[in-house]
């Protein structure tokens, strides 16, 4: 019994840093003056998506170094499953778990960010949407794990969930990253509608040479407000009640029209 | 623009209550329920199939409700039939959210929700087709005729029997127990009320008079939809109440419209028309699932 309790506390002690995972690890960690336009998103019901705005300071007095910028949004399950032919009918069969993949990832960079990290780099910053998903379970023998892959990052990125510029934003362009003089640097991305409501963080590393000088973690919540939050809380957390609320609501709507359409 | 709350995406109030509208002026029309058009147009304007399905059953609920509170100020429904039937129906609607919740575990919801139409949509536009192209003929529609019905039935011939005297039967209690199973468990998975097929099997399977089907069709209808609205809220959470306002406002005006236009018009070459789009639609779910997909892979996510 008292194992179990140690095991508990340890549990609980490592899961806030297990939820950190993704969150830059280097030697100048938080050293780069950095910051979010909208540190705080309200979702009420005029909601249509948002867009993030991240301004830093390049710290090198020359203004070396390249910027990158991700914004992340918390990690999921994912499931991915591949089209079967059945009796002539398409289904959904081999699927495959991510047991951990962004729900929101856009990585921005001044340039190509192949040629700002090397892919070890790449892939131990997590800076890009394939590297961040965790596959869990095994790929069937037919399938091919790097396909799945690549399919989740493609379906999400249809979805406008998964984003990646280089460079500065343009009119037919939703986000970029743009220098200015003196190491000034802004970054901007979209945020669709169905991005998850959920907490955010951008994270703004420096690389010099391919190498990671610095970074910074910002955090972006996102809540809802007013009627949305009432709503949203209670057919969570009471189901019932909130079913019994719309029945309710459907049978007065239902017996106003039929009072209202035999008056007249 | 509205933001849903549980679809968690902006749609159009306006779209919503035309659409919503157009359905409902389309079924009290022609008489019948319209859920299944009103899931399939709401799926088709980007809303999730679960949403649409769950979503829908409060708006039938509230069609139903409107129609009954007509009904019964001329005593049509036959309470012991149709408290029978909701019995069978609740049951059925339990099975069918435990199903569709399965189902959406699974992955496979969108496929049984596009079988599931595909046939009921090809079958019902046949039966309109066909309807209204005897009556074009001038001749008795065979579909509907009364007289044709058979004397005895196996609903007769079953055991637990039991008297229904507004109805003026003696039937065994277990084909309205079935009856209504089937239609609860359809009307979970597929987000229609069912209407259009529990009046035939009244008709012809139980031998009900026709003068109290539609009540007691519409009593049951409310019943399930509403088990199905409070099942799905806690079960699957995939109810939207912000849209479920839009479409109760829309359709319940809709039908009420569309019933005061139906009553002074002849109906069989809206019939007609009406038929030939369901077979349209069900060609459509039938492309989808039998040709080759662009894309090989798809998301099990956030829906």
């Amino acid at each position: 019994m008292r194992r179990l309790a140690a095991l508990l506390a340890l549990v609980l002690i490592c899961a806030p840093a297990a939820a950190q995972t993704g969150a830059p690890t280097g030697p100048n960690v938080a050293d780069l003056p950095a910051g979010v336009a909208e540190d705080s998103i309200t979702v009420s019901s005029d909601y249509r998506g948002s867009s993030v705005t991240v301004f830093g300071v390049n710290p090198d007095r020359q203004g070396r170094g390249d910027i990158v910028v991700v914004v992340r949004g918390p990690t999921d399950s994912a499931v991915v499953m591949r089209k079967r032919r059945v009796f002539g009918l398409w289904v959904n069969g081999d699927p495959v778990r991510f047991s951990e993949a962004p729900t929101f990832f856009a990585v921005l960079s001044n340039r190509p960010l192949r040629s700002i990290a090397s892919a070890q780099s790449i892939w131990r910053y997590q800076l890009d949407p394939a590297a961040s998903a965790q596959l869990a379970s095994a790929v069937p023998a037919t399938g091919d794990p790097s396909a799945y892959r690549a399919a989740l990052v493609r379906l999400r990125r249809a979805q406008g969930l998964y984003q990646e510029y280089s460079g500065r934003d343009a009119p037919d362009r939703p986000g970029g990253l743009t220098m200015y003089e003196g190491g000034l640097f802004r970054a901007v991305v979209r945020l669709p509608a169905n991005a998850p409501i959920a907490q955010y963080y951008a994270d703004t590393y420096l690389f010099r040479d391919g190498r990671l000088i610095s970074a910074q973690r910002i955090p972006i919540s996102i809540t809802r407000v007013g009627i949305e939050r009432r709503i949203h809380d209670l057919a969570t957390n009471f189901g019932w009640l909130y079913g019994l609320i719309t029945v309710m609501l459907a049978l007065v709507s239902g017996w106003i029209a039929a009072f209202l359409f035999r008056r007249t | 623009m509205i933001y849903l709350p549980i679809a968690e995406m902006p749609v159009n109030v306006l779209l919503i209550l035309l659409v919503s509208g157009g359905v409902g002026f389309l079924s009290g029309l022609i008489g019948v329920g319209g859920g299944f058009i009103m899931t399939p147009a709401l799926i088709f304007l980007g809303v999730p199939a679960p949403v649409a399905v769950a979503t829908g059953a409060s708006q039938i609920a509230a069609t139903s409700f409107s129609g009954i509170m007509t009904q019964t100020r001329r005593k049509s429904v036959d309470w012991h039939m149709g408290l029978l039937l909701s019995f069978g129906g609740i049951l059925g609607s339990v099975c069918g959210v435990w199903l569709f919740e399965r189902l959406l575990h699974l992955g496979q919801l969108d496929l049984i929700v596009s079988l599931l139409y595909l046939v009921l949509l090809a079958g019902v536009g046949l039966l309109m087709v066909r309807e209204s192209y005897h009556i074009w003929r001038g001749r008795q529609a065979k579909g509907v005729s009364i007289l044709r019905r058979p004397i005895k039935t196996i609903a007769h011939n079953l055991p637990f029997r039991m008297r229904f005297p507004r109805s003026g039967l003696y039937i065994s209690v277990l084909p309205p127990l079935g009856i209504g199973f089937v239609i609860g468990a359809l009307s979970a998975i597929m987000g229609i009320g069912g209407g259009f097929i529990l009046i035939p099997a009244m008709i012809y399977l139980l031998r009900m008079p026709t003068n109290v089907v539609i009540g007691t069709s519409l009593f049951q209808v409310l019943i399930t939809t509403s088990l199905i609205v409070v099942l799905q809220s806690a079960a699957t959470k995939t109810v939207d109440l912000v849209l479920a306002a839009l479409l109760m406002l829309g359709g319940v005006i809709g039908a009420q419209l569309g019933a005061r236009l139906g009553a002074g018009l002849k109906s069989e070459h809206l019939r007609a028309i009406l038929g030939a789009l369901l077979l349209a639609a069900s060609a459509k779910f039938l492309w989808d699932l039998v040709i080759a997909p662009t894309e090989q892979y798809v998301l099990r996510g956030l829906w």
